[in-house]
Protein backbone atom coordinates (compact mmCIF):
# COMPACT_ATOMS: atom_id res chain seq x y z
CA UNK A 1 0.00 0.00 0.00
CA UNK A 2 1.09 3.58 -0.60
CA UNK A 3 2.49 5.78 2.12
CA UNK A 4 0.74 9.00 3.07
CA UNK A 5 3.11 11.28 1.18
CA UNK A 6 3.09 8.98 -1.83
CA UNK A 7 -0.70 9.23 -1.93
CA UNK A 8 -0.60 13.02 -1.61
CA UNK A 9 1.95 13.23 -4.43
CA UNK A 10 0.05 10.94 -6.80
CA UNK A 11 -3.24 12.69 -6.12
CA UNK A 12 -1.71 16.12 -6.65
CA UNK A 13 0.02 15.02 -9.86
CA UNK A 14 -3.23 13.53 -11.13
CA UNK A 15 -5.11 16.75 -10.32
CA UNK A 16 -2.53 18.89 -12.14
CA UNK A 17 -2.76 16.67 -15.22
CA UNK A 18 -0.61 17.97 -18.07
CA UNK A 19 0.87 20.63 -15.81
CA UNK A 20 2.32 18.21 -13.26
CA UNK A 21 6.01 18.85 -12.62
CA UNK A 22 8.19 19.36 -9.54
CA UNK A 23 7.65 23.05 -8.73
CA UNK A 24 3.90 22.93 -9.51
CA UNK A 25 3.40 19.83 -7.35
CA UNK A 26 5.33 21.37 -4.44
CA UNK A 27 3.26 24.52 -4.64
CA UNK A 28 -0.01 22.61 -4.82
CA UNK A 29 0.92 20.38 -1.88
CA UNK A 30 1.85 23.46 0.18
CA UNK A 31 -1.45 25.12 -0.76
CA UNK A 32 -3.70 22.14 -0.03
CA UNK A 33 -1.99 20.65 3.02
CA UNK A 34 -0.43 23.79 4.49
CA UNK A 35 2.93 21.99 4.67
CA UNK A 36 5.96 22.68 2.52
CA UNK A 37 7.66 19.61 1.21
CA UNK A 38 11.39 19.60 0.57
CA UNK A 39 12.87 18.93 -2.84
CA UNK A 40 14.63 15.93 -1.34
CA UNK A 41 11.37 14.35 -0.18
CA UNK A 42 9.68 15.20 -3.47
CA UNK A 43 12.25 13.85 -5.90
CA UNK A 44 13.22 10.74 -3.94
CA UNK A 45 9.53 9.87 -3.66
CA UNK A 46 8.99 10.51 -7.37
CA UNK A 47 11.92 8.20 -8.16
CA UNK A 48 10.55 5.48 -5.88
CA UNK A 49 7.08 5.71 -7.41
CA UNK A 50 8.52 5.66 -10.91
CA UNK A 51 10.53 2.54 -10.06
CA UNK A 52 7.31 0.91 -8.89
CA UNK A 53 5.66 1.90 -12.17
CA UNK A 54 3.15 4.23 -10.52
CA UNK A 55 4.46 7.38 -12.22
CA UNK A 56 6.13 8.15 -15.50
CA UNK A 57 8.49 11.11 -15.85
CA UNK A 58 10.22 12.81 -18.74
CA UNK A 59 12.11 16.01 -19.38
CA UNK A 60 9.88 18.87 -20.46
CA UNK A 61 10.48 22.29 -21.96
CA UNK A 62 12.58 25.02 -20.46
CA UNK A 63 10.89 28.32 -19.65
CA UNK A 64 12.33 31.81 -19.04
CA UNK A 65 10.55 31.83 -15.68
CA UNK A 66 12.86 28.95 -14.67
CA UNK A 67 16.02 30.60 -15.94
CA UNK A 68 15.86 28.54 -19.12
CA UNK A 69 16.00 25.26 -17.26
CA UNK A 70 13.99 22.17 -18.11
CA UNK A 71 11.10 20.73 -16.10
CA UNK A 72 10.68 17.12 -15.07
CA UNK A 73 7.15 16.36 -16.16
CA UNK A 74 5.15 13.72 -14.33
CA UNK A 75 2.19 11.57 -15.32
CA UNK A 76 0.35 9.10 -13.12
CA UNK A 77 0.11 5.66 -14.73
CA UNK A 78 -2.96 3.40 -14.62
CA UNK A 79 -1.19 1.37 -11.95
CA UNK A 80 -0.64 4.58 -9.97
CA UNK A 81 -4.31 5.49 -10.23
CA UNK A 82 -5.24 2.03 -8.95
CA UNK A 83 -2.77 2.28 -6.05
CA UNK A 84 -4.15 5.69 -5.05
CA UNK A 85 -7.72 4.36 -5.27
CA UNK A 86 -6.80 1.37 -3.09
CA UNK A 87 -5.22 3.69 -0.53
CA UNK A 88 -8.26 5.96 -0.49
CA UNK A 89 -10.64 2.99 -0.13
CA UNK A 90 -8.56 1.60 2.73
CA UNK A 91 -8.50 4.95 4.55
CA UNK A 92 -12.24 5.37 4.00
CA UNK A 93 -12.96 1.85 5.34
CA UNK A 94 -10.73 2.20 8.35
CA UNK A 95 -12.21 5.60 9.16
CA UNK A 96 -15.82 4.37 9.39
CA UNK A 97 -17.09 4.92 12.88
CA UNK A 98 -14.21 7.19 13.88
CA UNK A 99 -15.51 9.97 16.09
CA UNK A 100 -14.20 12.75 13.87
CA UNK A 101 -15.89 11.23 10.83
CA UNK A 102 -19.19 10.68 12.65
CA UNK A 103 -19.11 14.18 14.11
CA UNK A 104 -18.35 15.68 10.72
CA UNK A 105 -21.33 13.83 9.21
CA UNK A 106 -23.46 15.07 12.04
CA UNK A 107 -22.35 18.63 11.52
CA UNK A 108 -22.82 18.51 7.77
CA UNK A 109 -26.38 17.19 8.14
CA UNK A 110 -27.39 20.09 10.40
CA UNK B 1 24.01 36.86 -8.13
CA UNK B 2 24.15 36.39 -4.35
CA UNK B 3 26.66 34.28 -2.50
CA UNK B 4 23.99 31.92 -1.26
CA UNK B 5 22.68 31.30 -4.79
CA UNK B 6 26.24 30.67 -5.97
CA UNK B 7 26.65 28.16 -3.13
CA UNK B 8 23.37 26.54 -4.14
CA UNK B 9 24.63 26.15 -7.70
CA UNK B 10 27.91 24.68 -6.45
CA UNK B 11 26.05 22.24 -4.18
CA UNK B 12 23.82 21.28 -7.10
CA UNK B 13 26.89 19.96 -8.90
CA UNK B 14 26.69 17.01 -6.53
CA UNK B 15 23.54 15.99 -8.42
CA UNK B 16 23.37 14.40 -11.87
CA UNK B 17 23.35 17.02 -14.62
CA UNK B 18 19.74 16.38 -15.63
CA UNK B 19 18.51 16.55 -12.06
CA UNK B 20 20.61 19.63 -11.37
CA UNK B 21 18.83 21.52 -14.13
CA UNK B 22 15.43 20.47 -12.87
CA UNK B 23 16.17 21.34 -9.25
CA UNK B 24 17.69 24.76 -9.99
CA UNK B 25 14.77 25.48 -12.31
CA UNK B 26 12.27 24.55 -9.60
CA UNK B 27 14.04 26.81 -7.11
CA UNK B 28 14.06 29.72 -9.58
CA UNK B 29 10.40 29.25 -10.39
CA UNK B 30 9.36 28.98 -6.75
CA UNK B 31 11.41 32.11 -5.96
CA UNK B 32 12.67 30.31 -2.94
CA UNK B 33 15.04 32.26 -0.70
CA UNK B 34 18.62 31.34 -1.63
CA UNK B 35 19.48 29.89 1.78
CA UNK B 36 16.35 27.75 1.77
CA UNK B 37 17.25 26.69 -1.75
CA UNK B 38 20.69 25.66 -0.55
CA UNK B 39 19.17 23.61 2.26
CA UNK B 40 16.82 21.96 -0.21
CA UNK B 41 19.66 21.01 -2.53
CA UNK B 42 21.81 19.70 0.32
CA UNK B 43 18.83 17.75 1.63
CA UNK B 44 18.31 16.12 -1.76
CA UNK B 45 22.02 15.29 -2.10
CA UNK B 46 22.04 13.76 1.38
CA UNK B 47 18.95 11.67 0.67
CA UNK B 48 20.42 10.49 -2.63
CA UNK B 49 23.65 9.42 -0.90
CA UNK B 50 21.81 7.69 1.94
CA UNK B 51 19.60 5.79 -0.50
CA UNK B 52 22.70 4.37 -2.16
CA UNK B 53 23.58 2.65 1.10
CA UNK B 54 20.42 0.56 1.00
CA UNK B 55 22.31 -1.67 -1.40
CA UNK B 56 25.01 -4.11 -0.31
CA UNK B 57 27.44 -2.89 -2.95
CA UNK B 58 28.81 0.27 -1.29
CA UNK B 59 29.18 -1.64 1.99
CA UNK B 60 31.19 -4.35 0.31
CA UNK B 61 33.20 -1.83 -1.69
CA UNK B 62 34.03 0.38 1.29
CA UNK B 63 34.17 -1.89 4.32
CA UNK B 64 34.81 -5.23 2.64
CA UNK B 65 37.46 -4.10 0.21
CA UNK B 66 38.85 -0.53 0.42
CA UNK B 67 39.37 -0.40 4.19
CA UNK B 68 40.84 -3.85 4.95
CA UNK B 69 42.74 -4.21 1.70
CA UNK B 70 44.54 -0.90 2.12
CA UNK B 71 46.07 -2.29 5.36
CA UNK B 72 47.16 -5.49 3.63
CA UNK B 73 48.44 -3.71 0.53
CA UNK B 74 50.47 -1.30 2.64
CA UNK B 75 52.04 -4.35 4.29
CA UNK B 76 52.76 -5.84 0.88
CA UNK B 77 54.23 -2.50 -0.29
CA UNK B 78 56.63 -2.47 2.63
CA UNK B 79 57.50 -6.11 1.92
CA UNK B 80 58.39 -5.23 -1.67
CA UNK B 81 60.45 -2.22 -0.57
CA UNK B 82 62.41 -4.30 1.94
CA UNK B 83 62.95 -7.07 -0.61
CA UNK B 84 64.26 -4.45 -3.03
CA UNK B 85 66.73 -3.20 -0.42
CA UNK B 86 68.03 -6.72 0.16
CA UNK B 87 68.47 -7.43 -3.54
CA UNK B 88 71.86 -5.78 -3.67
CA UNK B 89 73.27 -7.83 -0.79
CA UNK B 90 75.74 -10.63 -1.57
CA UNK B 91 74.21 -14.09 -2.04
CA UNK B 92 70.74 -12.83 -2.91
CA UNK B 93 70.90 -13.40 -6.66
CA UNK B 94 68.46 -16.31 -6.41
CA UNK B 95 65.96 -13.99 -4.68
CA UNK B 96 65.32 -12.02 -7.84
CA UNK B 97 62.48 -14.24 -9.19
CA UNK B 98 60.77 -14.07 -5.81
CA UNK B 99 61.11 -10.31 -5.80
CA UNK B 100 59.60 -10.07 -9.26
CA UNK B 101 56.71 -12.27 -8.13
CA UNK B 102 56.15 -10.00 -5.13
CA UNK B 103 56.11 -6.91 -7.33
CA UNK B 104 53.77 -8.55 -9.80
CA UNK B 105 51.44 -9.75 -7.08
CA UNK B 106 51.34 -6.31 -5.46
CA UNK B 107 50.49 -4.70 -8.78
CA UNK B 108 47.80 -7.27 -9.64
CA UNK B 109 46.21 -7.29 -6.19
CA UNK B 110 46.09 -3.49 -6.21
CA UNK B 111 44.76 -3.22 -9.73
CA UNK B 112 42.06 -5.86 -9.21
CA UNK B 113 41.04 -4.33 -5.88
CA UNK B 114 40.76 -0.87 -7.43
CA UNK B 115 38.86 -2.24 -10.41
CA UNK B 116 36.32 -3.99 -8.19
CA UNK B 117 35.88 -0.92 -5.95
CA UNK B 118 34.99 1.12 -9.04
CA UNK B 119 32.75 -1.60 -10.43
CA UNK B 120 30.86 -2.21 -7.19
CA UNK B 121 29.74 1.31 -6.52
CA UNK B 122 30.64 4.31 -8.62
CA UNK B 123 28.38 6.73 -6.80
CA UNK B 124 29.96 6.04 -3.42
CA UNK B 125 33.51 5.90 -4.71
CA UNK B 126 34.50 8.93 -2.66
CA UNK B 127 33.57 7.08 0.54
CA UNK B 128 35.62 4.06 -0.56
CA UNK B 129 38.55 6.37 -1.29
CA UNK B 130 38.25 7.93 2.16
CA UNK B 131 38.10 4.48 3.73
CA UNK B 132 41.20 3.49 1.78
CA UNK B 133 43.12 6.60 2.82
CA UNK B 134 42.22 6.56 6.51
CA UNK B 135 44.46 3.52 7.29
CA UNK B 136 47.14 5.12 5.11
CA UNK B 137 47.18 8.24 7.28
CA UNK B 138 47.11 6.07 10.41
CA UNK B 139 50.14 4.07 9.27
CA UNK B 140 51.93 7.14 7.94
CA UNK B 141 51.76 8.74 11.38
CA UNK B 142 53.21 5.59 12.99
CA UNK B 143 55.80 4.73 10.37
CA UNK B 144 59.04 3.77 12.16
CA UNK B 145 61.33 2.03 9.66
CA UNK B 146 64.41 4.25 9.36
CA UNK B 147 65.83 2.45 6.33
CA UNK B 148 62.68 2.97 4.26
CA UNK B 149 61.04 6.07 2.88
CA UNK B 150 57.46 6.73 3.94
CA UNK B 151 56.51 6.62 0.27
CA UNK B 152 57.19 2.89 0.37
CA UNK B 153 53.83 2.49 2.14
CA UNK B 154 52.01 3.66 -0.93
CA UNK B 155 53.43 1.55 -3.75
CA UNK B 156 50.01 0.00 -4.17
CA UNK B 157 48.23 3.28 -4.84
CA UNK B 158 49.20 3.75 -8.48
CA UNK B 159 47.99 0.36 -9.79
CA UNK B 160 44.89 0.64 -7.58
CA UNK B 161 44.14 4.09 -9.04
CA UNK B 162 44.59 2.71 -12.57
CA UNK B 163 42.11 -0.07 -11.71
CA UNK B 164 39.55 2.41 -10.38
CA UNK B 165 40.02 4.68 -13.38
CA UNK B 166 39.56 1.87 -15.89
CA UNK B 167 36.53 0.61 -14.08
CA UNK B 168 34.97 4.08 -14.00
CA UNK B 169 35.59 4.43 -17.73
CA UNK B 170 33.62 1.23 -18.24
CA UNK B 171 36.53 -0.86 -19.49
CA UNK B 172 35.24 -4.37 -20.15
CA UNK B 173 37.39 -7.44 -19.57
CA UNK B 174 36.78 -10.56 -21.58
CA UNK B 175 35.94 -13.65 -19.59
CA UNK B 176 38.98 -15.54 -20.85
CA UNK B 177 41.30 -12.68 -19.89
CA UNK B 178 39.70 -12.33 -16.45
CA UNK B 179 39.97 -16.07 -15.89
CA UNK B 180 43.62 -16.13 -17.01
CA UNK B 181 44.36 -13.22 -14.66
CA UNK B 182 42.67 -14.94 -11.72
CA UNK B 183 44.49 -18.22 -12.35
CA UNK B 184 47.80 -16.36 -12.69
CA UNK B 185 47.34 -14.51 -9.40
CA UNK B 186 46.28 -17.71 -7.66
CA UNK B 187 49.29 -19.60 -9.04
CA UNK B 188 51.64 -16.79 -7.98
CA UNK B 189 50.14 -16.82 -4.51
CA UNK B 190 50.50 -20.59 -4.23
CA UNK B 191 54.12 -20.28 -5.34
CA UNK B 192 54.84 -17.48 -2.84
CA UNK B 193 53.02 -19.40 -0.14
CA UNK B 194 55.18 -22.47 -0.79
CA UNK B 195 58.26 -20.25 -0.23
CA UNK B 196 56.79 -18.87 3.03
CA UNK B 197 56.64 -15.39 1.48
CA UNK B 198 52.89 -14.90 1.78
CA UNK B 199 51.01 -13.88 4.91
CA UNK B 200 47.87 -15.83 5.78
CA UNK B 201 45.68 -12.71 5.59
CA UNK B 202 46.97 -11.88 2.12
CA UNK B 203 44.85 -14.75 0.76
CA UNK B 204 41.89 -12.43 1.24
CA UNK B 205 43.32 -10.24 -1.53
CA UNK B 206 42.41 -12.99 -3.96
CA UNK B 207 38.66 -12.45 -3.97
CA UNK B 208 38.50 -9.26 -6.06
CA UNK B 209 39.99 -10.94 -9.11
CA UNK B 210 37.63 -13.91 -8.79
CA UNK B 211 34.79 -11.43 -8.34
CA UNK B 212 35.82 -9.95 -11.69
CA UNK B 213 35.63 -13.44 -13.21
CA UNK B 214 32.24 -14.12 -11.63
CA UNK B 215 30.74 -10.83 -12.81
CA UNK B 216 32.25 -10.74 -16.29
CA UNK B 217 29.77 -11.67 -18.96
CA UNK B 218 30.48 -14.47 -21.34
CA UNK B 219 30.70 -13.07 -24.91
CA UNK B 220 27.55 -15.00 -25.89
CA UNK B 221 25.61 -13.21 -23.10
CA UNK B 222 26.64 -9.70 -24.13
CA UNK B 223 23.96 -7.63 -25.86
CA UNK B 224 24.43 -7.14 -29.61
Amino acid sequence: MLGEFEYVLITTAAALGEQAYGAAIREEIARTTGRRCSLGALYTTIDRLETKGLLKTWMGDATPQRGGRAKRMIRVTAKGVQAAKDFYDAVTRVSRGASWVVNRKGRSSV
Amino acid sequence: MSLSWSLTEVAAHLLRQEEREVVLGDLSEAQESPWRGLLNVLGLVTRRQLLLWKSWRPWLSGFGLALPCSFLLMGASIGVSQAYQHLGLPGTFNQQPLFLCEVLLLALWSWSGGFVVGRLSRSTLWISVLLCFSPCLFCLARFRIPSLSRASLFLFLLPAAVGVFQSMRGVQIRLKAAFALAVSITALMVYMGSRNRLGFLNWSLLWPVWYIVATTRHPSEEPE
